[in-house]
């Protein structure tokens, strides 16, 4: 199966490869295409290097990682609930990072130390969700979404009672952290590196997952240890939405949909899925940031913006036909 | 004797280096921003890109407005920076259109942009100035520290001495002033006003008002219609969305027994006069001052000891 499976991942990473040059050649600036080339062979104008290299570049490669990280995060979430509706913030880490990040602006925190902190706020969430849903009880995969989603709903209160006592000047800033954007993303090597190890990690497990994703039972009878496998999945899935986070703040959408319209045209096997996630996450924040910086230039629009746009025709079209 | 003549080699070694440095700072301007980090120039700028309304209308006032390359969406004062390019929203700037205009130093707004950008153009080595009065000293020692670093000093300084001594002459003006219980309303929905601290908060105490609301922690509070009515301001003054928008005072005619309501004292001054703070800000004060000046009249009539 895998071998019928395999082209498709070079077609989308060929599709990927595609988007990223797309993004690096268009912008608000519009660059000649000869002077593209010779920018790219090392000439070209001073300004026109700046563009490509310092600014363009390091932005796709920062989308890129967020999309990926998010849609395989998304992915694992749903294979560990067995919920459709999982997707990488539903347990609350979004939430953690938020406080962590406006408790840095409230402070008056620089950059750095806003990303350091809004980490710091994504792992808390985590270990919190974690250690309640263990508990005294067992731990099941309904018990951690319950707790996951209780947890977030306090996190989103706390979110609005730090914006209600902020002071004024400092509201704009936290308000476009939450509305995430790739513009804030300093550099894409964090993210990039720790998406392809996680793939390069995952790959083995490819079988396990499959097993899991039908049922914990089944999984335990063919012989998967379910619990630490669960664990090392919610881990994972934690460590990347941190990072995906960090980076950018909270884009949603990808995480949601992404695994989604690839199970639909791919199939559930998740040794193609969790690559592919990886791949056309990556393809579509791109994409949608190349828009979202283009549509109305100079003016910018928040790179959700795009990817709900054109997220939610693709997958319903993709649902629709399936069903037909 | 070898050893002199290479103490005195080293001794015109160093009096060359320092000439040198001499020579590399001459033409140099320095100031100091708002975040208290020294910003240096090699040489005045030249190109200017003002990332904030306000910061548009203060390279103008420091003189310097010919050398403005970049603004961003809704500098519209003065009139001839609607006719400069655009780089986005002061809260998402388009980098590459910046970048293309090739600045040699930028304005930004402590608290308005978006640091990480800022940072970005700090790391691609253009010097950004980042501002953000807080006070009227803070507007003229803006407006000279512009003048600075755009060499411009003539006129940014003659801009900033003027703003000095208007404000000065109205302080002088209402020091005695029969003082006014004040509200004034900065937002509608919801209900926002303003502290001492504030910008608008000191206007309010120049012009001899005493703001209902100055004690209040936050620099612009969130308050109810019970506040004001307790609160029973003699004046009530707003901004409004628009230039010539009286629709916020609408809602206190409602209420007769307010003492801004019965005395006929709830005026409008245009928010862009007063919520920037630029040199526009002393045209603000005055008409803010005459709007209380108006009210003591109003006093008057209706005989004292009522208000």
């Amino acid at each position: 199966m895998s071998r019928l499976l395999a082209p498709s991942l070079l077609v989308l990473a060929g599709i990927s490869l595609l988007a990223m040059a797309l993004s690096v050649s268009v912008g608000s600036v519009s660059v000649p295409a000869g002077d593209l080339l010779s920018v790219l062979s090392g000439g070209g104008s001073k300004l026109h290097q700046t563009l490509i290299f310092d600014l363009r570049l390091p932005r796709t490669l920062a989308a890129f990682a967020t999309g990926g990280l998010l849609a395989v995060a998304g992915a694992l979430m749903q294979v560990l609930l067995r919920n459709p509706l999982a997707d990488p913030y539903v347990l609350g880490l979004s939430g953690g990072a938020a406080v962590g990040a406006l408790l840095a602006m409230l402070a008056g925190l620089g950059t750095a130390l806003i990303s350091g902190s809004a980490f710091a706020g994504a792992l808390l969430a985590t270990l919190l969700v974690f250690g309640l849903a263990h508990g005294t009880g067992s731990w099941t995969p309904s018990r951690l979404l319950l707790t996951g989603v209780v947890v977030a709903a306090g996190w989103g209160a706390v979110i609005t009672l730090m914006l209600a006592i902020a002071p004024a000047q400092r509201l704009p800033g936290m308000l476009y952290w939450l509305m995430g954007d790739v513009s804030y993303a300093r550099t894409p090597w964090p993210g990039l590196v720790l998406l392809l190890v996680v793939c390069l990690i995952l790959f083995p497990l490819g079988r396990s997952l499959n097993v899991l994703a039908r049922g914990p039972m089944q999984a335990a009878a063919l012989g998967v240890a379910v619990r630490p496998l669960e664990w090392l999945i919610y881990l994972v899935a934690s460590l990347l939405t941190a990072t995906a986070v960090t980076t950018a703040g909270s884009i949603g959408f990808v995480g949601l949909v992404v695994p989604h319209m690839l199970r639909l045209v791919l199939g559930n096997d998740q040794r193609i899925v969790l690559p592919a996630c990886a791949l056309a996450g990556g393809t579509l924040l791109v994409l949608a940031d190349a828009l979202a910086r283009v549509v109305i230039a100079p003016e910018q629009l928040p790179v959700g913006v795009i990817t709900a746009l054109l997220g939610v025709p693709i997958f319903l079209y993709l649902l629709y036909r399936s069903q037909g | 004797m070898r050893h002199g003549q290479r103490k005195m080699t080293l001794r015109a070694l160093a009096a060359l280096m320092l000439a040198g440095a001499c020579e590399a700072a001459i033409g140099a301007v320095c100031a100091t921003d708002d975040r208290g980090e020294q910003v240096c120039l090699e040489q005045p700028a030249q190109r200017i890109a003002a990332l904030s309304p306000g910061a548009t209308e203060l390279v103008y006032a420091s003189g310097a407005g010919d050398k403005v390359v970049a603004v961003v969406a809704y500098s519209d004062y003065p009139p001839a920076a609607k006719e400069v390019p655009s780089v986005g929203s002061h809260t998402r700037l388009d980098l590459e259109r910046l970048m293309t205009l090739q600045p040699d130093l930028v304005i930004g707004w402590v608290t308005g942009n978006p640091p990480a950008q800022l940072a970005a153009l700090e790391d691609l080595g253009i010097p950004v100035f980042f501002i953000e009065p807080r006070t009227f000293d803070g507007v003229s020692s803006t407006i000279e520290r512009l003048a600075i670093l755009a060499g411009s000093e003539d006129a940014g300084f003659a801009e900033a001495e003027r703003f000095r001594k208007g404000i000065k002459e109205l302080a002088a003006r209402y020091e005695g002033a029969d003082p006014v219980p004040v509200f004034y309303q900065v937002w509608d929905e919801p209900l926002m006003t303003v502290n001492d601290n504030h910008l608008i908060g000191k206007v309010i105490t120049l012009c001899g008002g005493r703001n209902v609301f100055g004690d209040l922690k936050r620099l612009v509070p969130r308050i109810s219609d019970e506040a004001v009515l307790a609160a029973n301001p003699e004046a009530i003054l707003a901004g409004g969305m628009g230039e010539e928008n009286r629709q916020w005072l609408d809602r206190w005619a409602a209420f007769p027994q307010l003492a801004a309501t019965r005395h006929d004292n709830l005026y409008f001054v245009p928010p862009s006069l007063i919520q920037r703070p630029t040199p526009r800000l002393l045209h603000g004060s005055r008409l803010f001052c005459e709007k209380l000046d108006e009210a003591r009249a109003h006093r008057a009539n209706t005989g004292p000891g009522q208000p």
